[in-house]
């Protein structure tokens, strides 16, 4: 398997009784790069994402996250990656720090590195007058970093991101894609879920997908050149009328 | 390891922080104790009679004096209208009638065989067997006075060797019922708040999403369930602790045996509430079906322990049936340490009993639990 290639999917398939979520879909991701995955609801985007990371078993169809086959080595891919919901699920009855602490702790982390980490991330996402906050009482954006954070606490080389900006305001979208660019830049691989069509433009490689298949797949320049559009949104809609 | 503990430890931080929860294990069980143990009892007091004297004479009127003067009855009215007899028991006014019959005091004097018609309301078999008891008591101990009182029997006759019965019962000497029911009502806390918190628990981090989270992490499945279940542990042993000083203080009644044995013994019965508890936990998708669930379970359990009614008395199947239940155990080998101070060796078949259920019930809800989460 090449170097360069942080996930590589083939044929991958995963039905519910007669229900086909995902079918057969075939993608790479390079090392480092910001891969979106936008669709309708219902598309199959986080059954996808949720084989990826170990938590479905496929039905069929290989696939490789950071080098280990997800049906078979899903220890190892549970130590390589990291997962942020598309429902927020900290522990909303702990502190932010306790929910760092705890999770840190879970990874395996040594205290030391624990209160390490907690400080770095901390003021890295400007949480530190939040510490001794109960999560609950976070606004929804602030909530969000934090899960982002947690899911990194034990740098992890590919992170997987379902619809992490859900039901939040603009200016925090924007910061968190800020955030979303500079953990790429330290050369994680992000795969990304979303809705929003504005954020689709932000990623190195977007794949669009329609009832379970990926009916597109290209970069955002690519995309609209090839469909003659001027935004993904209207990729999008285009593809959305052809069905 | 070290997982296990930040499990643990996240675990009491919610506890703690959760002040409804708090109130629910430590108050509910107070008030448990408290109403219960009032409530269920099966002492047998105060017993309702009505008296029909149709003799009215001396005889008969002594004869009701030592009725009127029992503790354990109150007479609550005397009816010379046979209907109006049977209407008082119909309705519940009176739970036992007395009717002395004409011509009482003659047949005793002319030495021939007087009779005293006794009719209980056998509603509640059990009731009903005890006030006869009491009732018969009065009657043979009025009969023995005559014997001795009455001048023209012989020396020999007065003299007969009767079998006197002075009966002593050893452990709970006046048969009370509150000795009897509280082990039973500490099993019972302790099966509710392993069973319930959980599968509430478990089922809890399900439907939050935290279960998932966990999943994604290299956390196994057992130090998921360990991280689950040690912290209840802790919680009900504290908790029944506690509740036996409440026990003490309210009933007097105090642990007779050891407390070490006690709570090794509680130890060994958690492992198969835990079980149930994580099991119920791997069939509920919400924590409303967990609560019924284990709800149901804590009925069926309840019902075929003895704690209500003895298991002597259920018909044979269900004797057999009751085999199959660690509560039926546990609260045997409670009684027998809160009451009898009995020691481990006198216990070893409930023991091995309890220990063989939790292996199996724990390690069948472990398989599971990793199937359906892992
Ligand atoms: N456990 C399951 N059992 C049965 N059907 C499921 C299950 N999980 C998902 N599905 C179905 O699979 C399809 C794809 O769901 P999925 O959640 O992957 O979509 P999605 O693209 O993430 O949508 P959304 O934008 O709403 O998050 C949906 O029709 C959903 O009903
Ligand atoms: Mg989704």
């Amino acid at each position: 398997m090449e170097n360069d290639i942080a996930v590589k999917v083939s044929k991958l398939s995963r039905h519910f009784g007669s229900f086909v979520a995902v079918d057969e879909i075939s993608f790479e991701v390079k090392k480092g790069e910001i891969f979106g995955f936008l669709g309708a609801n219902g598309a199959g985007k986080t059954t996808a994402i949720k084989m990826l990371c170990g938590l479905l078993k496929p039905t069929s169809g290989e696939a490789y996250v950071a080098g280990f086959n997800i049906k078979t080595e899903s220890s190892n891919i549970k130590k390589h990656t990291g997962y942020m919901s598309q429902k927020f699920s900290l522990y909303e009855d702990l502190k932010v720090k306790e929910n760092i602490e705890f999770y840190g702790g879970i990874y395996g982390l040594s205290r030391k590195e624990i209160l390490n980490k907690t400080k770095l991330l901390l003021s890295e996402l400007h949480l530190e007058n939040m510490q001794n906050s109960l999560t609950k009482t976070l606004p929804m954006g602030w909530k969000q970093r934090l899960a982002l954070s947690t899911a990194l606490l034990h740098d992890p080389p590919v992170i997987f991101l379902d619809e992490p900006t859900g039901g939040v305001d603009p200016v925090s979208r924007r910061n968190f894609w800020r955030i979303i660019y500079k953990i790429a830049n330290l050369g994680k691989t992000i795969f990304v879920t979303t809705h929003y069509m504005d954020e689709a433009e932000y990623c190195k490689r977007l794949s669009i997908m329609h009832k379970g298949k990926i009916i597109e797949i290209g970069t955002p320049a690519d995309l609209k050149s090839k469909y003659n559009k001027s935004s993904i949104q209207d990729v999008f809609v285009e593809l959305a009328d052809r069905d | 390891m070290r997982q296990i503990l930040y499990l643990v430890q996240k675990e009491f931080r919610q506890i703690f922080r959760d002040k409804a929860m708090l109130r629910i294990i430590f108050i509910v069980p107070l008030i448990q104790i408290l109403v219960l143990g009032n409530a269920i009892t099966t002492d047998v007091k105060n017993i309702k009679i009505v008296i029909q004297d149709q003799d009215k004479t001396p005889y008969s009127r002594e004869l009701i004096l030592q009725f009127v003067h029992c503790k354990y009855f109150k007479t609550i009215g005397f009816e010379d209208n046979y209907t109006n007899l049977s209407d008082c028991l119909a309705s519940g006014k009176a739970n036992l009638a007395i009717v002395i019959p004409k011509h009482f005091q003659r047949h005793i004097v002319l030495n021939k065989k007087p009779d005293v018609q006794i009719l209980v309301d056998g509603v509640d078999g059990n009731y009903a067997g005890v006030a006869l008891g009491y009732a018969t008591d009065i009657l043979q101990k009025y009969q023995e006075r005559l014997i001795s009182s009455t001048p023209y029997l012989g020396f020999y006759a007065k003299n007969i060797h009767r079998v006197e019965k002075a009966p002593m019962f050893w452990y709970n000497p006046n048969l009370e019922s509150k000795p009897y029911i509280v082990p039973g009502l500490i099993a019972i806390l302790l099966l509710i708040i392993t069973m319930f918190l959980t599968s509430m628990g478990i089922v809890r981090e399900k439907e939050i999403g935290t279960l998932e989270q966990l999943m994604v992490t290299p956390i196994r499945s057992y130090q998921l369930v360990l991280g689950k279940v040690i912290p209840f542990s802790i919680l009900g042993i504290v908790v029944i602790n506690i509740a036996m000083g409440f026990i003490y203080l309210i009933f007097g009644i105090a642990v007779k045996g050891s407390l070490l044995f006690m709570v090794f013994e509680s130890l060994i019965f958690i492992i198969s509430t835990l079980g149930l508890g994580i099991f119920i936990s791997t069939i509920s998708e919400t924590q409303q079906q967990a609560l019924f669930m284990a709800w149901f379970t804590m009925i069926c359990f309840i019902l075929l322990s003895g704690f209500f009614f003895p298991i002597a008395n259920m018909p044979y199947v269900i004797q057999k049936i009751t085999l199959l239940n660690p509560l039926r155990y546990f609260i045997i080998i409670l009684r027998e340490i809160y009451l009898k101070g009995t020691s481990i060796k006198d216990l070893i078949p409930e023991t091995l009993s309890l220990v063989a259920f939790g292996a199996c019930l724990f390690i069948a809800a472990i398989i599971r639990f990793r199937k359906k989460i892992g």
